[in-house]
Order: structure tokens, then sequence, then C-alpha cells
């Protein structure tokens, strides 16, 4: 019989070799010197096209070279599913990004998030969005950027038109008459574009319902506030001054393409779009044409001098797990972009920043191709932000029944009265009460 | 190397060198199979069974699962989600099992012939299997859109005055999903069928043409009788893909409009990696695996039946 050609000595060393090489791979987690340089590892997405991390990593290095900031990239889409799975795993940076406030309970409840209350006490009371991240009066993350929803126009189609653009204090009744004036002013005018574009999400019907309708509650399985949001979406749908939903859905339009391309006068979108549409207008993957941003519409004259409006803010929090000797530099960043320089930061490649101050908006309208008219900079700068998604762990629930209520209305499937009541009843059995 | 006598008096020498060389080849077979197990144990069996047993707890993935017995359970026979999207599944099955095989099969049997050009329709009815489930949504989707798809300009020309919605209508979207479903995995199971006709003896044909079976008699007492295994093969292979529905359905409607095309599958899902209810999605998936398995035990008992 042959012999291994292996000797028992060789399988050894071997042997050894390649658990010194996997203690050597986890020799990462150690801890930091005391005073020393220390590495933080962050999460991210889509790094190419989503500019801020790199931006305040690069800001905040720059006043605190002792510090490193490393990214780990994840999937844009399944960002909080492969983030759970690291965070279960043990395997998630030390600082990690809360996207939406949908899954934060998830990540708070889990203990999964530091405390960072020193942090936020230390902010000022401009930082917008902070009081979300705030449970049973411990903070666990701090927002850097917080969205809100804008009525984005086209000034050269309302020239064409000949409508008068948005006044910064328009009502929904205004904005109807408005989108049939433009309707009927472009079709004068030879234009293809049409009116208005709807994008088919939930949240341009829905957010800015329960962000104006007073009492409006996601929790309380009353969903009656959404009717008058509904009847007008649909009307609009029907009188063909915009696209109808099941187009939109089934040709999968591009909200990008519909206003860069002039195809719609006038869209409901939120606060990021300002610098995706001012980097395609430089490529040139937009056309070029004069536009600027009012404040959504109101449900009444009340909301003149501060518009109501809705969005998340996106936060930054301390994995639970993080080495202690770093903990002092990751809350010493979770400041920074909390606060005025981080906004900075944020506002000079023109991503809306929580914190808002005068040298913040002159840094995002110092940007060029960002429109500098009176009304875009009160649109920015003055609002009130009402969460889309309140804080609470039946958020992402009810907002699946909505979500689901949202295609049944907008397909024309089931009417308005209908659906609203069997989301009420699902919200009840399937979430509500049975939890 | 000692050569060995077999068949020696147990316990001498002879007998112990049969036990060790037995030993060894097991040994030897052992081996080659326990890298392949491994990987079965640790990346399927073990997931299976964590999944019953998470199906008895409450877990949100962090921390540790609490028991809760049967609570999770006991809430599906309430859940009108649930209930929903059970029916939803067994609609796409009980039209999507059926029609893809009578078309894969009818398929089949016009490629078995000696066409010119065969070969090349093969490949063209196997393309859609092969190619991206996205890129297969988005274009049948521009197909079935409601005004400006070409599915609907054509049944207006046919003078169909109020043609379907498809995805964007609660009634049509099933039926449109059912449509792409069929077109997809008709070229897979179509060569299964190519395959099961080339055992199918040419001296039966001949015999039965003999006595003067006509084609459909043939096809009838020849063809499908020997076909028999390959059938029953697909079957059980559609079932249990039909049961097990969810990137199609996800991309083409989401589920929607409202719920009409939620099925298990997605249900799972929503459950799971968006309401991060593991414990919930697993009970779901454990009354999927026992749907499935059931379906399939019944299939095996008729087919036994039918053989014996």
């Amino acid at each position: 019989m042959q012999r291994s050609r292996y000797s028992r000595r060789a399988v050894l060393a071997a042997s050894v070799a390649a658990l010194s090489l996997v203690a050597t791979a986890c020799g990462s987690d150690e801890p930091a010197d005391a005073g020393g340089p220390v590495t933080l590892t962050m999460s991210a997405w889509s790094m190419k096209t989503t500019p801020e991390f790199a931006e305040l990593a690069e800001a905040f290095q720059a006043r605190n070279p002792e510090v490193k900031i490393e990214f780990k990239e994840y999937d844009a889409t399944n960002y909080d599913t492969q983030l759970t799975a690291d965070l279960a795993a043990g395997s998630a940076p030390d600082l990690y990004v809360l996207k939406n406030l949908k899954n934060f309970i998830t990540y708070q409840a889990g203990e999964q998030l530091l405390d960072v209350s020193d942090v936020a006490g230390g902010l000022g009371d401009e930082v917008n969005g902070l009081g979300n991240y705030k449970v049973d009066g411990v903070t666990y993350a701090v927002p850097y950027r917080q969205d809100s929803w804008y009525l984005y126009y086209n000034k050269d189609l309302f020239t064409a038109a000949g409508v008068t653009p948005p006044s910064g204090a328009w009502t929904w009744a205004e904005y109807e008459k408005a989108v049939a004036d433009l309707a009927a002013g472009l079709k004068a005018a030879g234009s293809p574009a049409k009116a208005a574009y709807q994008h088919v999400w939930q949240s341009t019907v829905q957010g800015l319902a329960l962000a104006q309708t007073p009492g409006a509650d996601l929790g309380s399985g009353d969903y009656g506030y959404l009717a008058p949001y509904y009847e007008r979406a649909l009307a609009q749908q029907k009188a063909g001054v915009q696209v109808d939903f099941g187009t939109a859905t089934t040709t999968t339009l591009q909200y990008q393409a519909q206003f860069g391309t002039q195809q719609a006068a006038t869209m409901l979108m939120g606060s990021w779009y300002v610098a995706t549409l001012v980097a395609q207008q430089k490529k040139g993957d937009a056309q070029a044409f004069q536009w600027g941003f009012a404040p959504a519409p109101q449900r009444d004259a009340s909301g003149k001098d501060k518009p109501v409006t809705f969005g998340d803010p996106t936060g930054l929090g301390v994995n639970a797990a993080i080495d202690e000797g770093k903990t002092a530099a990751a809350k010493e960043f979770l400041a920074f972009v909390a606060g005025e320089d981080g906004a900075k930061a944020l506002a000079s490649i023109g991503i809306t920043p929580a914190t808002l101050t005068e040298p913040v908006v002159q840094a995002y309208f110092g940007v060029d191709g960002v429109p500098g008219d009176e009304l875009s900079r009160f649109s920015f700068a003055t609002h009130d932000t009402r969460a889309e998604n309140p804080v609470s762990p039946q958020t992402a629930a009810l907002q699946n029944i909505l979500q689901e209520t949202h295609s049944a209305i907008m397909s024309e499937s089931t009417p308005v009265g209908e659906a609203l009541a069997k989301a009420g009843e699902r919200a009840r059995s399937e979430v509500l009460e049975s939890r | 190397m000692s050569t060995t006598t077999v068949g020696g008096p147990p316990g001498t020498g002879a007998d112990r060198t049969k036990r060790w060389y037995r030993a060894r080849r097991s040994l030897q077979g052992v081996s080659f199979v326990l890298p392949n197990f491994l990987g079965f144990g640790l990346l399927t069996l073990g997931p299976v069974v964590a999944l019953f047993y998470i199906s008895f707890t409450n877990w949100n993935v962090f921390g540790k699962a609490k028991w809760i017995g049967l609570d999770n359970f006991t809430r599906l026979f309430g859940d009108a989600g649930f209930h929903r999207a059970l029916l939803n599944t067994l609609y796409y099955s009980a039209f999507h099992i059926p029609l893809t095989l009578a078309v894969s099969l009818g398929l089949a049997l016009l490629l078995n012939r000696k066409l010119r050009g065969v070969a090349f329709f093969r490949t063209a009815a196997f393309f859609p299997y092969v190619t991206s489930i996205v890129a297969i949504a988005i274009a049948w989707n521009l197909l079935f859109s409601r005004d400006a798809g070409p599915i609907n300009q054509i049944l207006g020309l046919v003078g169909v005055d109020d043609p379907p919605g498809w995805t964007a209508s609660s009634d049509w979207a099933m039926p449109a999903v059912i449509i792409v479903g069929v077109w997809r995995e008709m070229g897979y199971y179509m060569l299964l069928f190519l395959a099961g006709l080339q055992t199918v003896p040419p001296e039966l044909h001949e015999a039965a043409r003999i006595d003067g079976a006509n084609a459909w008699a043939r096809f009838r007492n020849v063809t499908l009788p020997c076909l028999r295994p390959t059938t029953f093969f697909v079957t059980v292979m559609l079932t249990i893909g039909s049961f097990k529905v969810f990137d199609l359905i996800l991309v083409m409607t989401n589920g929607g409009p409202g719920q009409s095309t939620l099925v298990l599958s997605q249900y799972i899902y929503q459950k799971g990696l968006v309401e991060n209810r593991f414990g919930y999605a697993s009970a779901i998936s454990v009354v999927l695996f026992a749907l499935c398995m059931l379906v399939t035990v019944v299939q095996f008992a008729v087919n036994r039946r039918r053989n014996a």
C-alpha cells in the first residue's frame, strides 16, 4: 500500500498555519490605544452615486487627523436586511446609518444601539428630527440629514402655459386649479408635457395627508384622513393631467426622467431630488431648463408662514458592540455630522442636512445649479417637517397594509372609502390588536 | 500488498482482513460523500431544523427567541392577509400547473418531429427559462400596459372594446402573472418531455398504427402511458415550484394591486424581512412546507396506485 505523500508533521504545520491566519484575521477588533490613532468603520450604500458618506468622513478627518473612517458598503435596496444580518452575526461596523425611521425601533429594541444622549445633549435646538431617536428619555442616534417634500416646478413650462408660478402659500384647492390651467395652457401651446407627475410611491399621497391632517395618527387604525388626498389624486388621474398609476407602474416610469426631461410641469418629491437634478443637468442626463421648488400645497392658509410637510431623518448610531476604546471618537463623529460643520459639508454638495442655520443655508445655495430664488430659499429654510414613519414597533406592518391600499386605490381596483375601511380593519386585526 | 482469502473461518486472520477491507471501503465512500453532506447539513438541514424551532418562538433576530408554543400557528387562523396569500397561491397553482403541463407537452410533441430548424425552435422555447426574471417582468409589464401595450392594441384590433387592465387591475393581475409564468417555464418542462419522448419505443407506435389506431388514439394509449414517469416528475416539480412562486410576482406586481397577487412566499418575506417577525414568518414557512409535502405525498400515492 502506498504511504501518504504528506507526513503527519507537515499536516500539523499546515493546521497551525491555518489557525494562526484565522487568529490574525480576527485581530482587527483589538482595542484602540487611548489617544492613539483610531479607525472607525461605518456603513454606507451606493457610494459612487451617494457622495454624502465620503464628504462627511473627509470633512471630519480634516479636523481630526487621528481618526480614520473606513466604509463598509451595502446594497442600497437591501440595506436594512444586510445590516440586520451583520448586527446579528456581530460583524456590523462601529457606526451605522439609520436609513429610515421604520427600522430604527428594531435596532433600538434589539439593544444594538449605544446610548448617545450625551451627544444629543450637546447639540443645538436647530437639529431637526432629533426627537425621533429618543426612547424613554434616552437618545440612540442623531440625524445628519432631514429630507422634506417640496413641489418642484418647471418655470419654462409655466411661462409657456401662461400660468402664474407657485406663490409659496398654495392650498390644495389652488394647486388643483393651477394644474388644470397648466394642462389647458400646455395643450394650447402645443406642448406634450403633462401638468403634473405623481410617482407611484404611497408617500406621494399618504405622507402629506398624515402630516397635514390635524389628529391624523398612523397607529389609530382610522385612515379616513387619507380620503380627500386620494380623491384629489384620482380626479387628476381621471382628468388626464398626469400619467395614471397603471401606466406609471407597468412602464416603470422614473420620476427623474419625468421632470428632468420636461414631461411634467410640476412634481411633488423629496428634497434629495435637488442634488440629483443639479447633477443630471450638469451631466446632460436632464435637459437644461429653469426650475425651482416651492412648499408642498397646504391644507389651508394656516400653513402659509411655516408650511407643513413630511420626511424622515437619516440618522447615525453607534453599534452597541463597539470597542470601548473607540467610543469617544465615534461620539465625536456623531456630534460632528449632526452639528453645523457637518451640515455645511453636506449642504455644499446639495444635500439637505438636519441642522439648518444661516451659514448652512448660504452653503446650500452656493452650490452651482441650485435655484437661488426667494421661494426656493424659503422652502428650504422654513418648514415644519413631520415624520412619515412615526417611531413604533407597529409602523412597518401598518405601512405594508397602507402600501397595498395605495395600489388598490390608485389602480382604481377598489373605491376609496371601501379600501380605507378595509385598511383600518386589517390594521386592527393583523397589527394593532394581535400583538 | 498481500492477497486475502475470502470466506475463511470466523476469528481467523483472513476474517479480520476482510472486515478491515470492508471498513476501509466504507470510509472511502464516506470521505467522498462527506464534503457534500457537510455542505448540505450546514446550509440546508441546519436552517430547516432551525426554522421549525423558530416557528414556535417570538423572535426579531436580535437576542434570544422567546418560546410561545403554538401561538404563531393559532394566529394564522385569524390572519386575513395569510388567508388571502394562501388562496392566491392556490389560485396560481391551480392554473399554472395544468397550463404549463399542457403547453410544455404540446411543445415537446411538436418539436419531437424531424422538422427543418427544429433545433432553433427548441432553443427559442427554452430561452425564456434562462433569461433574467427582472428583464422578463419588465418586458411583459410593457406588453401588458393598459393603454399603450401591444397586447391590448391587438385586442382592440380584433374588436375587444374594453380590454383588460392586466397588471393594473385586481381581477386581471393574477391571470397576467400566470401567463408569464407558463411562458417562462414551458421551455424547461418541454425539454424534460422531449427526453421522455425518446424513451417511447417506436415499435409500439408501429403496432398501434398497424392495428388502425389514429393519431389521438396512439397519443392516448401509447405516448401518454409511456410518458407517465416523466409526467409524474414534471407534475411534482411544477407543484412545488408553483407553491413557492416569488420572484416573478415580486417584480411584476409586488403582490398588487392591493393584495390581488400576494402569495405565501411574499407574505413570508414581508413578515420576516420587512417587519422583522421571524417567528411568525417561520410559522408561515412551516405551513407552506406542510402544504408542499401534503400535495407531493398525495401525488406519490396516486402514482403508486396507478402503477400497481
